[in-house]
């Protein structure tokens, strides 16, 4: 028996009802996430338009294509799925959920198909359907695990992201998701957390005054300096939630004095559309390069935040000039690098406790970061153990994709998606549990105190900021 | 647009609760908001957090960072969390009357 599935009465939990009957009538949408009223009359005529429009806009139709010829439906994914793992239910296989889509493309899209629906008397995508897949493709947390597993070479992770786009442009998207969007690209604040300008100078002073009086050197955050090497873009949450984080990245600039800025133009790093919409991804992608290049920087440089990540460092050369856009780099490759030329002093008896790292799926997954931070820890953490498995073969939080904004289902994420990874956690032993990304951040907390585990959920920049050195002249500042 | 009506409270809510229009606090709607949160009564320290949270609301239009709102208080996030079982932003802030926040939050 697999020790990770749940319990019945651990699934009747997780996947309780959490809307009001009237609104799922409403709606049409028995989904447990809240979705903003929207057009229901004739969805599968408007959701097949919405997928044509796509395919005739996007080079979709070639992978389609591709997957449509070479899944096999073999199941091997299942082994790699953590969200299957957890809940044993067959609709969670991820060849299961591909087949959802890729058999509107097939019945709706390709010649053989459309004469098959004929000759047989299929009438082809029902409105049951659509609300399978609407069900269906927010339960994956798009981490794309299953995709190192496929023979076929089948990407999960993308037919995930496009059943979630075509819904989207019918109205069914997660609400959490559409209304952070939304003030990002139209609001008065700009970025998904809505924090206005004059809210974002304030706890840049509050935190520069902190590190005064714990570190006793005056560090600042750089404003809207123009020509710096890097321009800074967190995860926007990070100035609510992630003091520590912040503290240990300007620590870390003070250190070895190279020029750095935040721009009060735009200042989030977030990018939703990376889960669920092209159009949206484009638009944001474009307001980070924007920003920077208005600010003539050199460098585009993220946070500790894997989508925001892989957003910026896949997607700024694909909309915004290709070779001519400027570099994107995550911060942990700059604090590797500064370590590795000396420029940087950490105190290696400052953190004794055990210490494991968790690789974001989005940076990870690809094999990009999976090294730099290991060999940062390692310079400094006495007790650095490993998860199993881990690096690009990595289990993800269950909260990826974006189902970690959707608070509605948290026992969801942390009852299934995140029963793996709770395991996991819990074999180790760790007391850190070091997750550079803000969206891990935010799931495993929820999931190490829903799932009783006994650990402190922290940012790789949050241990530097403890054990940072600076030298005397710098401390008389 | 759910209604969330106690005793003599009746405020227009989002689906999770949170308050439509933040103005139409006051003190009667925070302790008819903090029954949702199973808390039952507000003592001195609540009220501490709860006006803390709301003036700062009201000067920036946003909570404040949870590092500050523990500093200016003297709270640490385990006693905030004791007070407010949801936490700080899901539940001193649904208290206090604002909007649910959104982003990674």
């Amino acid at each position: 028996m697999n020790k990770n599935r749940v319990s019945e009465e651990e699934r009747a939990r997780a996947l309780k009802p959490t809307k009001k009957p009237e609104v799922i009538q409403r709606q049409r949408l028995p989904v447990r996430y809240h979705v903003e009223d929207y057009d229901v009359a004739d969805r599968p005529r408007r959701f097949l338009e919405a997928f044509a429009v796509i395919l005739r806009h996007s080079n979709y139709r070639f992978a389609l294509e591709h997957f449509i010829r070479m899944s096999a439906k073999c199941s091997r994914c299942s082994v790699q799925c953590q969200v299957y793992l957890a809940s044993g239910d067959l609709k969670d296989i991820p060849c299961y959920r591909s087949e959802l889509l890729l058999g509107v493309y097939r019945r709706h899209f390709t010649m053989g198909g459309m004469l098959k629906g004929r000759v047989l008397g299929d009438s082809g995508l029902t409105d049951e359907m659509i609300e399978e897949i609407a069900e269906s493709f927010w339960n994956c947390t798009a981490c794309r695990r299953c995709s190192m597993e496929c023979p076929a070479g089948i990407d999960h992770g993308l037919i995930t992201h496009l059943g979630r786009y075509i819904l989207s442009e019918i109205g069914i998207a997660p609400r959490a998701l559409v209304v952070s969007v939304r003030e990002q690209l139209e609001g008065k604040t700009g970025n998904t957390s809505a924090i206005p300008v004059p809210a974002l100078l304030d706890t840049l002073e509050f935190l520069q005054d902190d590190m005064r009086e714990t570190k006793g050197v005056e560090i600042k955050f750089p404003l809207d300096v123009e020509g710096c090497d890097y321009v800074f873009f967190p995860a926007v949450s990070d100035y609510l939630m992630e003091a520590d984080t912040l503290m240990g990245i300007a620590a870390v600039f003070a250190a070895t004095g190279d020029s750095w800025t935040t721009g009060t133009g735009y200042f989030d790093g977030i990018n939703y559309g990376l889960f669920y919409s092209d159009r949206m991804l484009e638009r944001i992608v474009k307001k980070v390069h924007a920003e920077a290049a208005r600010l003539k920087g050199k460098n585009i440089l993220i946070g500790e935040c894997g989508h925001a990540s892989r957003s910026a460092k896949y997607f700024v050369p694909t909309y915004c000039g290709g070779e001519r856009a400027l570099p994107v780099i995550n911060i942990m490759e700059y604090t590797l690098q500064v370590l590795r030329e000396g420029r940087l002093k950490l105190d290696p008896n400052i953190v004794t406790e055990k210490v494991a790292y968790h690789d974001p799926c989005n940076i990870a997954r690809q094999g990009w970061i999976i090294d730099q931070p290991r060999e940062i820890l390692k310079a400094f953490c006495k007790n650095y153990i490993e998860m199993e498995p881990h690096g690009e073969n990595n289990i993800c939080c269950g909260g990826g994709g974006g189902t970690v904004s959707i608070d509605e289902i948290r026992p969801y994420r942390t009852t299934i998606a995140g029963k793996v990874k709770a395991e996991q956690i819990r074999a180790s032993g760790c007391n850190y549990l070091v997750a550079p990304c803000a969206n891990c951040k935010k799931q495993l907390r929820e999931l190490v105190e829903d799932q009783k585990i006994d650990c402190e959920v922290v940012g790789l920049h949050d241990l530097i900021y403890k054990a940072i050195k600076f030298d005397k002249k710098q401390q008389k500042k | 647009m759910p209604i969330f009506e106690q005793g003599e409270v009746k405020i227009n809510v989002d689906e999770d609760g949170f308050m439509e229009e933040p103005d139409q606090w006051n003190e009667k709607v925070a302790l008819a908001l903090a029954s949702t949160e199973g808390v039952d009564n507000l003592t001195e320290n609540h009220w501490k957090v709860v006006n803390y949270l709301r003036e700062y609301y009201q000067k920036y239009g946003i909570a404040p960072m949870i590092r500050k709102l523990c500093k200016e208080t003297g709270f640490s996030l385990k006693e905030i969390y004791d007070m407010f079982p949801s936490g700080p932003a899901k539940g001193a802030c649904k208290v206090a009357g604002l909007a649910k926040p959104t982003g990674c939050v």
